[in-house]
């Protein structure tokens, strides 16, 4: 049988079916499933104790009422790794099982598997990093009356959450096409976004703290609790370089070498 | 239809695959043979797009695979069954795969049960037979309806019920008027089943031929196989013609490069009683062997086994 012209559909249903089976992927194994637990667990569970112990400290002249919007953020910035393995095993599983043959038979078009592949569990992971923090928010704030919780709080608190996630779960989806191995991918990421940056500065030499504060970690540490002293563009410099860089590093080993 | 023109592939100092040019047409079984490492799998990767020809191109349904929007719909490959996430079902798998198509569920359940995956489907991969995988596979090929197929060893892993189970499969498939490429180290299924075959070997085409071109063209042997009481006598007959004659392990004799009626006449000259005539070809291992003849580990390992059931 030679080619029948049937009229093939646009790049947008192509590519919407692509994100469509990428989530359907995300929802048939049980690793996805595991992380998330592990990320409930951690950000409602830490993010709730955090605030309960901050709310306890001492009131003085100069500090204010504590938000409960703390919990998320706290919780957040521990139990994001959780979530950013859940976007990097996505990436890396397909190279470890020999699947992303299957995968590129299926939507050959590089390009659109790059998007969905991308998109799709950092959109999950950010989704759901959110409402757990809105979570651990409600619940501290039951836990512990000295706590306020403002909408005005919320609407702050919540995009500085899903910037972080998003990021992060692109680096670490960036860095899995990169790297193609669960292992290096995942002590690359684990490196970047939380050992070093937590890590160099407290050997109390200049350089290191300085190399930290060039890390993506540390444009998280700081979107999320204001800390190490850095400005707003410095932090957001970080967050999109860094992720812009994985991305551009994984894009290119999935559009250009072989399937692998 | 499948059309290879020139396609190479080159790992560093290696060349896999050398400016290779064949095509597979649509209504034949179209068997790739070669020895391990001649480029078979690498050249079907490249045909499917997922590895980058060094030079030259491939098209299937006449465009690059990696260009086509809905690929299952054109071209359904089995390539290595082990290639499946190990915790997700097989029809999971496969409703991931009908996903990228807005091809319905229904689909779905029709391919299973057309592979005889049945209740099995629900289960997670890795607890599957590699048979119950090659299944899954073929299951995933079947998925989108497509006109053109790819099995690259498809009966590895397979008992009996499978291997003939696949042999209808493809000869059915064939007749559809589908285009089929089929790799087999099973030289005698591969006898059995396919109509056209391409040999390549180091890389290189050896051949591009009908199956009754490749096993009775030239370069073929061609025997005789007759059986008498009075051997010593018929076998002094042909010598003299200049015929080159062996008996065999079961009392027959063996004339090489002549005719039953050549045969059958010096028989009848020297007034000798035949019980048994008959024309014979090279099995398609043999001339498989030959053409490729430089896989030496091959022909130790594998070829006295095989060559038994072959004759038979």
């Amino acid at each position: 049988m030679s080619a029948v012209a049937v009229a093939e559909p646009g790049t947008p249903t192509v590519l919407g079916r692509a994100a469509a089976a990428e989530w359907l992927r995300l929802r048939t194994v049980r690793t996805t499933w595991w992380c998330l637990l592990a990320a409930a667990v951690t950000i409602v569970g830490i993010g709730v104790i955090a605030a309960a112990d901050e709310a306890e400290g001492p009131v003085g002249p100069g500090n204010l009422v504590v938000p409960s919007t703390f919990a998320g953020e706290y919780g957040v910035m521990l139990g994001q790794f959780a979530l950013l393995v859940l976007a990097l095993l996505a990436v890396t599983q397909e190279y470890a099982s020999g699947s992303i043959g299957p995968t590129l038979q299926w939507t050959p078009r590089r390009g659109v598997l790059l998007a969905a592949r991308v998109v799709v569990p950092a959109g999950v992971a950010t989704a759901v990093g959110v409402l757990l923090a809105l979570v651990a928010d409600v619940l501290a704030l039951l836990a512990d009356p000295g706590l306020v919780l403002r909408f005005a709080d919320l609407a702050d608190s919540l995009p500085r959450i899903a910037a972080v996630l998003f990021a992060g779960s692109v680096l670490a989806a960036g860095v899995g096409l990169f790297l193609r191995s669960t292992a290096g991918a995942l002590a690359t990421v684990f490196l970047l976004q939380l050992v070093l940056p937590f890590l160099l500065p407290a050997f109390g030499v200049g350089w290191m703290a300085d190399l930290g504060e060039l890390l993506p970690g540390s444009g998280a540490i700081w979107t999320l609790l204001g800390e190490p002293e850095m400005t707003a563009a410095q932090a957001t410099a970080l967050l999109v370089g860094w992720s812009g860089v994985a991305l551009l590093a994984g894009g290119r080993s999935l559009l250009r070498r072989d399937a692998g | 239809m499948i059309e290879v023109r020139g396609l190479t592939k080159q790992y560093g100092a290696v060349r896999a695959v050398d400016d290779l040019t064949f095509d597979v047409e649509p209504g034949k079984v179209t068997g790739f043979l070669g020895p391990n490492g001649a480029g078979k799998s690498t050249t079907m990767r490249m045909i499917l797009g997922l590895d980058r020809p060094t030079a030259g191109r491939a098209l299937v349904g006449g465009r690059p695979f990696a260009r086509l929007a809905e690929p299952l719909h054109v071209a359904g490959a089995l390539l290595d069954a082990q290639t499946v996430h190990p915790g997700r079902s097989g029809r999971d798998h496969l409703r991931v795969a009908a996903r990228t198509h807005g091809i319905p569920v229904r689909r779905v359940d029709e391919v299973i049960d057309s592979v005889g995956l049945g209740p099995a489907a629900r289960r997670r991969v890795r607890g599957y037979s590699l048979g119950m995988k090659q299944r899954l596979g073929i299951a995933t090929a079947l998925l989108g309806d497509p006109a053109v197929l790819l099995f690259d060893e498809p009966m590895n892993g397979l008992d009996l019920d499978g291997v003939r189970w696949i042999r209808r499969l493809v000869r059915d498939l064939a007749d559809e008027g589908r285009t089929v490429l089929l790799s087999s180290h099973l030289m005698s299924e591969m006898e059995q089943t396919a109509d056209h075959l391409v040999i390549i070997g180091a890389g290189r085409l050896i051949a591009d031929a009908s199956m009754q071109e490749v096993v009775r063209g030239e370069g073929a042997r061609r025997q005789v196989r007759v059986r008498t009481p009075s051997l010593d006598q018929l076998a002094g007959a042909l010598l003299r013609l200049g015929l080159r004659v062996h008996p065999t392990d079961d009392g027959d004799l063996l004339v090489e490069g002549a005719t039953a009626e050549t045969v059958g006449d010096v028989a009848l000259e020297a007034g000798v009683a035949v019980h048994r005539l008959t024309e014979e070809h090279d099995s398609l291992e043999q001339v498989y062997l030959d053409l490729t003849g430089d896989s030496v580990q091959y022909r130790v390992s594998s070829a006295p086994a095989l060559a038994g059931q072959v004759r038979r």
